[in-house]
């Protein structure tokens, strides 16, 4: 009995094993080189024949401007698919498509995700790309510069938009109790501590938003990673950093400011009914803002960021994304003509800003879309836009994004998790997030000098 | 699983011939839908990157049990299974003990309005877990819930209690789907036996504890080890409730280190936690069940 | 349940009080939730935020339902009809090829009998995760990726539906009805399509309402597989929405009411269940 129950597992044991061995051999054969992909000027050009692209996205009602597009070039007719966030599923999905050469022509990459795809060898440099030539220098330098990876003449991602960052602050509130609007972080903490004696607080220290805080010591002169000659240097917890990250520990140590998730109906709730006095928020903010706290219309104004020297204009960007041209995708001269028509054309831009609250990457865009030059009754119809558009010019051009964000934002989210519960400081969430960094990038089999 | 086999040598050929004929169907759907993804995982990990340069080209060989070996050291990795393991003792206890009475009181006289109330328990388990959590953390973050007092009093969401109000969630969920299938185990009871035990003078906690438990204490080793599955492989609602509570981090549970590794993307170490994970599974729903048998299947 | 037992409880209206009591407080417990979301479904944007366990402001569930149904061309609409489609055909093949499976090794000795039941289990041991990309890189192979069958072909295997008819088969299914039906002629196939598979029926009824929730509730694997919105299940489209919620903010609510409306034809499908599960309940019971 004993051994015919070992020879029964055998066999599922055997069973298994063919199996594997069966999936080991066409595993082995979805790894083969698919040449290389990257569109030099020379192998950029018009496939001269009618092409269909695809292209997918999650930016609400692009549609529209894709059904625009294909109104007009019925040569290139290009299919739209709406996807999950990029977090939400579409980046693995990417990841998925790139590994079985599955993807669409165009897809939507966030700035701060684009190296990891680029370290995937994912991406076509449409660099070469007349389209892209024609259209590169519409851009606000940074962005553009931000797709490039310190290679001459690179361009691995359009810009879509962008989201340089403001102040929004409840006027009335802060006229009432004779407040002025901090312009630097030395007002805003002065503020904060008027504001608390009030009985409100200026604001939230968004603790699941490591992009937020990223953005934070990015308007301050950060620099995270930097590549010379075949090596990454990482340096999350460089001095500017500190700064900010000692800064916002001050504010949270002494209880005044709030330290509950950003973004979610707990800050609508908490901005919508007078607990908090502010928000530090992106371009998008602004419809977000509106439509999330109703009930205080008319009542809020944007001023730009605190600064941390008197008299500067520096802000941080947070948030924005690249239209990319996956490596598979046949037709790169198409794409890239599609690509930078959907994202500097006014009209188009004028579509997305509409439907899907995209704020332009282009100097044109922001300054000339009709709706940008308007007023909005729900911040007492200022003017908004013109802070934005000042912020852009004043977003520091050198910052770079590492190729493992996603692992380097989840450390960040979970050292400012236990900074906020009392279990270390934000400079041990940056010292963690540094060392989680480097190893998963060594991990990739990355050189990383120390 | 008291298999009544076919005894003297009837036609034996025919029978292996329908037996093969009735398990091909899902035997070939379930080896190429699992056995044969399972196994390109496990190949997988068995390998690891190579490549040159900044953004040189990354290709796959074979790494033996680097990957393994990765695992091992992994402190997040660990930590997220002693994590899952108080997870267990907060949730399942209470989870199995609830489905258990509300099984019980389901099938006896003594409840009126079954099927009101065997719809409102099952009814949470129509709720996707995503949804479900989305739902709760509304209920729980002191900003939005509707229940007064309830958010002031206790930190739900703080590092003390918030394994707490996951658990709750998971409860939620799940004690409707456990209450039915131990439920489908009292209806598969003879009538006569609980008639003849009526009939005897036995009363229904009596008839309950004498006949009922017993009889569908294989049903709650099931739910035993389906509760100690889905524990290990717990994700959708801690996922969410980090966008709501600081206390939950990225690599609560196991299966978010999993998910973590391979949104980098690292497939190959994704592949060996995995593997691990399945592995770990495997031997500890084993354990329950040796310890469990002789009571289950006597 | 018997009449003898009725009139037996007739003279103790106690312990009827007392259990029904605590069912009424657990139930409360279960469906608060649920009536939270009728409220929050009922309010707008900005009444979503107002944290209260009754109606309040205008009451706009029905504008609410109209503007979910219709977004973007009646999108949800398609979406829960391609739940219902995915969740009844996966169940229904799923429930057919496991309860032949269980019976199988309930009612045949064969050499590796064992073995193939423990593989089988061992199947529910493996997480979703590790399955969903190495199934996405096979089903691009055959060029079936964001198709229906990348979602239905999965679905179909239910390991647990195996165990469940194999424990019912062995407790339901009499040997001696068996082998009375070999004795008149009939062959295996007949006997177990006439008479087994009428007395597994509850044992059907749970396992086909289990793979049937798991596959409504699937989210991974469709979001793996699937490109096109029209594909798309409604657990996988709500998502879709929530990741939007930041750019558009009353997607928010739209969630809700959308979770809400899916819930329903669960409900529809369970209620219409419970049918099938008494009579099937009372074939079981008749044993020899």
């Amino acid at each position: 009995m004993r051994t015919a129950r070992r020879r029964r597992t055998g066999a599922a044991v055997a069973l298994v094993s063919t199996a594997l061995l069966l999936t080991a051999a066409c595993g082995s054969s979805d790894d083969s080189d698919g040449g290389g992909g990257s569109a030099d000027a020379g192998s950029c050009q018009p496939a001269g024949k009618p092409v269909t692209l695809t292209f997918t996205s999650w930016v609400p009602g692009m549609q529209a401007t894709v059904d625009l597009w294909n109104k007009n070039n019925p040569d290139i007719q290009v299919d739209y698919k709406e996807v999950v966030g990029g977090n939400q599923g579409t980046y693995q999905a990417y990841s998925n498509q790139i590994k079985a050469g599955k993807t669409p022509d165009v897809g939507m990459i966030e700035f701060d995700n684009l190296p990891s795809f680029r370290l995937q060898d994912g991406l076509t440099n449409v660099g070469g790309c007349q389209p892209v030539q024609d259209a590169e220098g519409k851009y606000v330098d940074w962005a553009i510069s931000q797709t490039s990876f310190g290679e001459d003449g690179a361009v691995y991602g359009i810009p879509m938009d962008i989201g340089p960052m403001a102040i929004y602050y409840r006027k009335d509130l802060f006229d009432k109790a004779g407040i002025p609007v901090p312009t630097t972080w030395d007002e805003y903490y002065d503020a904060a501590k008027k504001i608390k004696a009030e009985g409100g607080v200026i604001g939230d220290f968004p603790t699941d938003q490591p992009a937020w805080f990223t953005s934070l010591a990015w308007q301050n002169g950060a620099r995270w990673f930097s590549v010379d000659d075949d090596s990454w240097t990482v340096s999350l917890d460089d001095d500017a950093t500190q700064q900010v990250a000692d800064y916002w520990q001050k504010l949270i140590d002494e209880d005044l400011v709030d330290t509950i998730p950003g973004l979610g109906d707990p800050q609508w709730k908490a901005l919508d009914s007078g607990q908090e006095w502010s928000i530090i928020g992106a371009a998008w903010t602004t419809k977000l803002l509106e439509s999330s706290a109703p009930k205080t219309a008319g009542k809020w104004a944007v001023a730009p960021m605190p600064q941390w020297t008197a008299g500067d204009n520096a802000a941080g960007n947070w948030g924005g994304s690249t239209a990319v041209v996956f490596k598979d995708s046949k037709y790169p001269y198409e794409a890239s003509e599609f690509a930078t028509w959907a994202f500097s054309n006014l009209d188009a831009l004028a579509l997305n800003n509409k439907n899907g609250g995209q704020y332009p990457a282009t100097t044109e865009g922001q300054e000339q879309l009709p709706a940008l030059t308007e007023g909005l009754p729900y911040y007492g119809d200022q003017k908004v836009w013109e802070v934005f558009a000042q912020a852009a010019a004043g977003v520091d051009p050198s910052f770079q994004w590492g190729p493992t964000m996603t692992d380097t934002y989840a450390a960040l989210a979970d050292g400012i998790g236990k900074a906020v519960n009392g279990q270390g400081t934000l400079d041990d969430a940056l010292t963690a997030a540094q060392a989680k960094t480097i190893e998963t990038m060594k991990a990739q089999s990355l050189t990383v000098s120390d | 699983m008291t298999a009544l086999p076919w005894t003297r040598g009837h036609s034996t050929r025919r029978h292996h011939r329908a037996a093969i004929g009735f398990l091909a169907p899902f035997l070939v759907a379930f080896a190429l839908f699992y056995v044969l993804p399972i196994g390109y995982a496990v190949y997988q990990s068995f390998l690891k990157i190579e490549r040159e340069g900044t953004f040189g080209r990354a290709h796959d060989v074979w790494g033996g049990l680097s990957q393994y070996a990765e695992v091992v050291h992994d402190s997040d990795f660990w930590d997220s299974l002693v994590n899952v393991g108080q997870f267990f003792l907060v949730s399942v206890p209470l989870q199995l003990v609830l489905a258990l009475v509300f099984a019980l009181l389901l099938d006896s006289p003594v409840l009126r309005a079954h099927r009101f109330f065997r719809l409102a328990l099952f009814a949470p388990y129509a709720v996707p877990g995503v949804i479900a959590a989305l739902m709760w953390g509304f209920l729980y973050s002191p900003g939005t819930t509707p229940i007064p007092g309830i958010a002031d009093r206790f930190d739900l969401l703080g590092p003390d209690l918030v394994m707490v109000a996951i658990a709750s969630v998971v409860n939620w969920v799940y004690t409707g789907y456990n209450m039915l299938i131990i439920y489908s185990a009292l209806t598969a009871i003879p009538a006569e036996v609980i008639e003849a035990a009526t009939v005897d003078g036995a009363g229904q906690v009596r008839i309950a504890w004498s006949i009922k438990i017993p009889h569908v204490t294989p049903a709650l080793v099931l739910t035993g080890v389906f509760s100690i599955i889905g524990t290990l492989q717990l994700f959708n609602e801690p996922q969410i409730f980090r966008t709501i509570s600081s206390a939950v981090s990225s690599t609560y549970t196991p299966n978010m280190v999993v998910y973590a590794t391979s949104s980098i993307p690292n497939y190959h170490l994704a592949a060996a936690y995995s593997v691990v994970l399945a592995l770990i599974t495997c031997a500890l729903s084993f354990v329950f069940l040796k310890a469990t048998q002789r009571r289950a299947f006597q | 349940m018997s009449t003898l037992q009725r009139t037996r409880l007739r003279d103790r209206p106690i312990p009827v009080i007392a259990t029904t009591l605590f069912m009424v407080v657990c139930t409360a417990y279960f469906l608060l939730p649920l009536w939270w979301m009728v409220v929050a479904s009922s309010t707008t944007r900005g009444g979503l935020t107002d944290t209260s366990l009754w109606f309040h402001g205008q009451f706009e569930l029905w504008t609410n339902i109209r503007n979910v149904v219709t977004y973007q061309d009646h999108v949800y609409v398609r979406w829960v009809v391609n739940s219902a489609f995915y969740a009844t055909v996966g169940a229904l093949v799923g429930t057919l090829f496991a309860s032949m499976a269980g019976y199988a090794l309930a009612k045949y000795v064969f050499p590796g009998r064992e073995a193939v039941f423990n593989v089988i289990l061992a199947g529910v041991l493996v997480p979703a995760t590790a399955l969903a990309l190495p199934l996405f890189l096979m089903f691009s192979k055959v060029d079936l990726t964001d198709s229906v069958w990348s979602i239905l072909l999965p679905s179909i295997v239910s390991p647990f539906g195996v165990y469940l008819s194999r424990i019912y088969a062995a407790a339901a299914v009499p040997d001696e009805l068996l082998e009375a039906a070999r004795m008149d002629g009939a062959g295996e196939f007949r006997a177990f399509f006439t008479i087994s598979l009428r007395l597994m029926g509850p044992a059907l009824v749970t396992i086909f309402l289990f793979q049937f929730v798991t596959i409504w509730n699937n989210y991974l694997l469709p979001l793996v597989m699937l490109q096109n919105t029209k594909l798309y299940p409604v657990t996988l489209g709500l998502a879709t929405w929530n990741s939007q919620k930041a750019i558009a903010g009353n997607l928010q609510l739209y969630v809700v009411v959308g979770a809400l409306l899916s819930i329903i034809p669960l409900m529809i499908a369970f209620l219409a269940l419970q049918r099938f599960w008494q009579s099937g309940l009372s074939e079981g019971g008749v044993k020899s």
